[in-house]
């Protein structure tokens, strides 16, 4: 090889011998150790083939809780992360007095991190001094009180508020972006043509913001897929294993249990999962930039 | 007339639900605030909207102490402040290989580095902590570094290959002209003129390696050299009941957060946006 032809070779050595080193071969070793019944450290493990994915689905108690809470949790966050980030990002938009500083407080909870809102929200869900409690018994709400992080089935459902707290100002930003470049001369022509606001909102907003839109989507389904730190840190995926995602029962099937060989398939069906999200968005993307 | 009166009444009302929704998303911090400034006694006896009886501005240092917090903080800002520099030149490096030096691979070599964004933390963690263990570099700095930079190198190039396309190729002719090297054109030109790509991306990945979790919860495990959100949980887990010490100590925790934030903010809302389309 040419010394010409060697140099992008050396400009791209760095990066990449830390990305096969710290990202690609790890991956395909999950895959490998995925195979065995392995606790770790023993010098010995059992090769089990694809044992520990039937397991997994067909004799694992937790799996399928897990799979159905990233399920809820992308559709939950869809639905009102997404949502109300574009109700914001819609009010956002407004010649609003003080603009600037509401964006700043909608915005400000996604610069922290996972652990400080989990700690900020346990307390306030604390049944004995928490707001939220609190707050119901002094509207005189006291029958609606509850523990909320303790209680199997509202225990996600409240992790999830303090998620949803957490995350809207991601796609307000967004949404606030793709709003400011759409150009105002089709909605003086609905206004002359006698549209109503909620005409214009459906007939030009939405459609203007279609890329915007698959951007936000896409953004909250990997992030669904990957929910770890808040659950964590605020359940540890309890009461009685009924807020485990696929992530925080990898950390516990390999960190604590030492099943190594389940917890490497769990992160497999993660792999997967978030393949079957970014290949279309990627094919999309590219095959409109090529047009 | 009435058109006019009825347009007052629908920004007035917008307004309002716009003042309702901040309130609500403030109230979590001032609830927090108030916690952290009584004391426990205060906290326990009196209504949680009662402004607390004596400011405890005690609580700030016993937290501050007794959780370490400046310790964790100070650990979480050195490998922040290493990791990220050193991240951006190694992604771009590559990112100008890709695009800036006729590269027939360039496609192919760009799509195997995107790939690793779709690859979840969790499907590397055993196979590193094996690496790890083989070299030595367990709870040490150099293999810290190795692997929070692994993590950035995907998204870094994402970034810095975008911003570099849009630099015009006459540039590089001009360069070439007035006799610079590859590696002359990659500092002098292409680097200056990306500033404000790279001050973006230094701003996101700093925040990211600031509130990194879960490769600090897995490689990092000597207490000395905690970052703060694992140092936090651990602070967490002792005060489980001291209430107003423990709101006292995420109150600390937040600060720093926030002057960045409020010193930057224009970088935030602007640049997120910016970026992703990148």
């Amino acid at each position: 090889m040419s010394i010409r032809a060697m140099k992008p070779w050396l400009f791209l050595m760095p990066a990449l011998l830390i990305y096969l080193t710290v990202i690609f071969f790890p991956t395909l070793h999950t895959l490998y150790l995925s195979l065995f019944n392995w606790n770790g450290v023993s010098p010995d493990r059992e090769f089990v083939g694809i044992q520990n994915y039937i397991d997994l689905v067909f004799n694992n108690s937790t799996f399928p809780t897990a799979m159905k809470n990233n399920f809820l949790w992308t559709i939950g966050s869809i639905t009102f992360v997404v949502g109300l980030g574009l109700m914001l990002a819609l009010l956002m938009n407004q010649k609003l007095k003080g603009v600037v500083i509401f964006r700043g407080i909608f915005y400000f909870p996604y610069v922290l991190s996972g652990v400080i809102v989990a700690t900020i929200w346990t307390w306030m869900y604390n049944p004995s001094h928490g707001l939220v409690n609190k707050l119901l018994e002094t509207v005189g709400l006291e029958s609606w009180t509850h523990a909320w992080l303790a209680e199997p089935k509202i225990a996600l459902a409240a992790v999830f508020v303090a998620a949803v707290w957490h995350g809207v100002g991601q796609p307000m930003v967004l949404f606030l972006a793709g709003l400011q470049m759409i150009p105002q001369d089709p909605y003086e022509a609905a206004i002359i043509d006698g549209a109503k606001p909620h005409q214009t909102f459906w007939y030009i907003t939405v459609p203007l913001l279609r890329e915007t839109f698959m951007i936000v989507v896409a953004i909250t389904m990997i992030a669904s897929l990957k929910v770890y730190d808040i659950i964590f840190a605020m359940t540890g995926g309890g009461p009685a294993e009924s807020t485990h995602v696929l992530a925080s029962m990898m950390y516990f099937q390999t960190f604590r249990f030492a099943n190594v060989g389940v917890g490497s398939a769990i992160s497999i069906f993660l792999v997967i999962l978030s393949m079957i999200i970014i290949i279309p968005y990627v094919y999309y993307t590219t095959k409109k930039s090529h047009v | 007339m009435s058109e006019h009166r009825s347009h007052f009444i629908v920004s007035t009302m917008r307004y309002v639900y716009v003042v309702i929704l901040a309130v609500i998303f403030i109230l979590p911090i001032i609830f927090i605030t108030f916690t952290a400034l009584k004391s426990n006694a205060d906290l326990l006896t009196n209504p949680f909207y009662a402004f607390p009886e004596k400011f405890q501005w005690g609580n700030f240092g016993k937290a501050w102490e007794q959780g370490k917090l400046g310790m964790y903080m100070k650990n979480t800002a050195v490998i922040a402040f290493i990791k990220v520099p050193i991240g951006i030149i190694i992604e771009a490096l590559a990112a100008y290989a890709l695009t800036r030096m006729f590269f027939k691979w360039s496609t192919i070599v760009f799509s195997f580095f995107l790939v690793g964004m779709m690859i979840p933390m969790q499907a590397t963690l055993v196979p590193l902590n094996i690496l790890l263990n083989k070299l030595n570099l367990v709870n040490t700095y150099p293999g810290i570094f190795l692997i929070y930079i692994g993590f950035g190198v995907p998204f870094g190039i994402l970034i810095l290959r975008g911003f570099f396309r849009t630099i015009p190729k006459e540039l590089d002719e001009s360069a070439l002209i007035d006799g610079c090297g590859e590696l002359g054109k990659f500092f002098r030109i292409i680097l200056p003129l990306s500033m404000p790509a790279i001050a973006t991306l230094f701003i996101f990945d700093f925040m990211a390696t600031w509130n990194e979790f879960l490769l600090a919860q897995i490689f990092i495990t000597k207490d000395s050299m905690r970052t703060i959100t694992t140092g936090l949980l651990a602070f967490r887990g002792e005060f489980t009941v001291d209430y107003t010490l423990l709101n006292a100590g995420v109150l600390i925790s937040i600060i720093p957060i926030l002057a960045v934030y409020l010193s930057l903010q224009r970088f935030f809302v602007a640049g997120l946006a910016g970026s992703v389309k990148g």
